[in-house]
């Protein structure tokens, strides 16, 4: 067991958060409320690595969806980088990668919105 | 302390002799006093009880003058009538027997009609050939002993009430909790014409109210609408979603069977609700419609899936396979949702079989990612193939115990067959 470990950073195109160790129902709320924290502004966009996070269950994919409804009510971007293989399959199955745009890692997840411009 | 006898413990030093002497004068003179003004009652009574000698103090008590109670009352003349009875059926009859008894509670009249709370101990005095004298007897008064035990016994029934009271409310939220468990699932399938039905829920939690949800009820005269599904949480916020879910689902179908239209109702009205409640809500959910052909014995299924784990298709012929809905989005989260539908043609001695990721993601290892996963659970399902739904569900539930603390989850399963030509059709529940 790994306890959740959750950075934010500011790139150019918007606020970049990364999520290591455990995503789960015992720590689900630690995101939730470093999520209430976050400011974005419309045309951003929100990155969350995931590429280091080892477990989600289904509270994790609360989060990502909380994490969704921030962006979308702030008229800003948010994008999936490094989904590991068990996430994307909850992902797909539930749906979600149809409204998440996903990125294989964080670099191409910033760099493709400053192509964009 | 109502001992009548000297007192003549010896000085401790020298220099305290005047003030001993003094001191044991001081005792010497008042073995009379003291035993008159004890702060107990002293009696002697002759052998049938005549009162011969009686001290002032249980005389106070008495509110008696020494001539009225001297050679004309007995001990138990001074009792109140509980007193008597007990006097003569223990008392008496102990102190006979022992010679001596001690610390008995019994009441005494004082004039005026009050009752006295007494201890009592009592002697026998013996002569030189042994045979019984007369009865010594200590009063004590007990009114401060007696009301420090109403207090406890007051402060005991006190407790007892609370504890009557928790109980009391503890069973009526049981019964509350069971009438409310009652709303989130059917106690019993109905009965579908030409479709065997079979269902199980497993609680990973017997007091936490479960998030899975499943249902089959009729929607016109030949067509039956079943749905199963999983919300997002656990616990009473869980189970009231899990309400409001299924009795969405079962208007909707009233209005449209269409199961994407049922979902579409679904999402809108948990969107609504719950989106900008600050506490989102969803679930996935499988819709579907039921339509028996009696003249083939086949069943048409029409489902729609929103976010969950795709159905499966046991064949009498032994294969085996997912009905795949990718695409269908979790109900609730977006004010509109993309569903997928699909369709299949049970024929006889085929079972659709739906279940929630609780089977799925059952722990099968040390390791968190050790999940049983979809694989193992289409190869299990292979092996049931051309079995019955309830026999298909039996095995399913022993599957789910062989998890032990693997399965942490809420669990339902729900399997629907078109019989097999045979003797025998039945619904279990």
């Amino acid at each position: 067991m790994s306890p959740l470990k959750v950075t934010t950073r500011d790139a150019e195109t918007g606020p970049v958060l990364e999520i290591v160790g455990e995503l789960d129902y015992a720590n689900a709320g630690e995101l939730r409320d470093l999520l209430a924290t976050i400011t974005l502004q419309p045309g951003q966009r929100f990155v969350v690595d995931l590429s280091r996070m080892e477990f989600c269950d289904s509270s994790g994919i609360t989060a990502l969806i909380a994490a969704h409804s921030l962006a979308q009510e702030a008229q800003a971007d948010i994008v999936l980088a490094g989904v590991p293989a068990n996430t994307l399959r909850i992902l797909r199955i539930v749906g979600l990668d149809q409204i998440f745009t996903l990125y294989p890692d964080r670099d191409s997840a910033v760099r493709s919105l400053d192509e964009r411009r | 302390m109502c001992r009548t006898g000297h007192q003549s413990d010896p000085p401790e030093a020298d220099d305290e002799m005047a003030s001993d002497a003094a001191f044991t004068a001081l005792l010497e003179d008042s073995a009379e006093e003291l035993y008159e003004s004890a702060p107990c009652g002293y009696l002697s009574t002759l052998m049938d009880g005549t009162i011969a000698k009686v001290n002032a103090t249980l005389l106070g008590w008495l509110g008696l003058e020494r001539e009225a109670v001297v050679g004309r009352m007995r001990f138990t003349d001074l009792l109140t009538v509980g007193g008597k009875l007990y006097h003569e059926t223990h008392f008496a009859p102990l102190l006979r027997m022992q010679g001596r008894i001690s610390g008995i509670a019994l009441e005494v009249k004082q004039t005026g009609g009050a009752r006295m709370p007494v201890l009592v101990s009592s002697v026998v005095k013996h002569g030189s050939t042994g045979e019984p004298l007369l009865i010594r007897t200590t009063v004590f008064d007990a009114r401060d002993r007696r009301a420090y035990e109403e207090e406890l016994l007051r402060g005991r029934k006190a407790a007892e009430e609370a504890h009557r009271q928790a109980e009391a409310d503890r069973a009526r939220l049981q019964d509350a909790l069971a009438v409310l468990q009652q709303s989130l699932l059917p106690a019993t399938l109905p009965p579908v014409p030409g479709v065997e039905t079979a269902a199980h829920y497993h609680t990973a939690h017997p007091d936490r109210l479960g998030g899975d949800f499943y249902d089959v009820f009729p929607v016109d005269g030949k067509r039956f609408a079943f749905f199963l599904g999983d919300v997002c949480g656990k616990g009473p916020q869980a189970a009231a979603v899990t309400s409001l879910t299924r009795y969405t689902l079962r208007a909707a179908a009233v209005h449209d069977s269409d199961p994407v239209s049922a979902l579409t109702t679904l999402n809108k009205v948990l969107h609504e609700r719950y989106a900008g409640s600050g506490d989102p809500r969803y679930c996935t959910a499988v819709f579907g419609t039921l339509e028996p052909d009696p003249g083939t014995g086949q069943v048409a299924i029409h489902l729609a899936s929103g976010g969950h784990p795709p159905v499966l298709v046991l064949r009498a012929d032994g294969t085996t396979d997912f009905l795949p809905t990718p695409g269908g989005l979790l109900v609730g989260i977006l004010p509109s949702a993309p569903f997928v539908t699909a369709t299949t043609v049970l024929d006889p001695g085929d079972t659709l079989l739906l279940y929630t990721d609780g089977l799925t993601e059952a722990r099968t290892g040390e390791d968190r990612d050790s999940l049983y996963g979809y694989e193992a659970l289409l190869a299990f399902a292979a092996g049931q193939a051309g079995k019955p739904p309830h026999a298909v569900i039996q095995a399913l539930i022993g599957l789910l115990d062989g998890f032990g603390d693997g399965l942490d989850d809420d669990t339902a399963l729900l399997a629907l067959g078109a019989p097999a030509p045979g003797p025998a059709t039945k619904n279990a529940p």
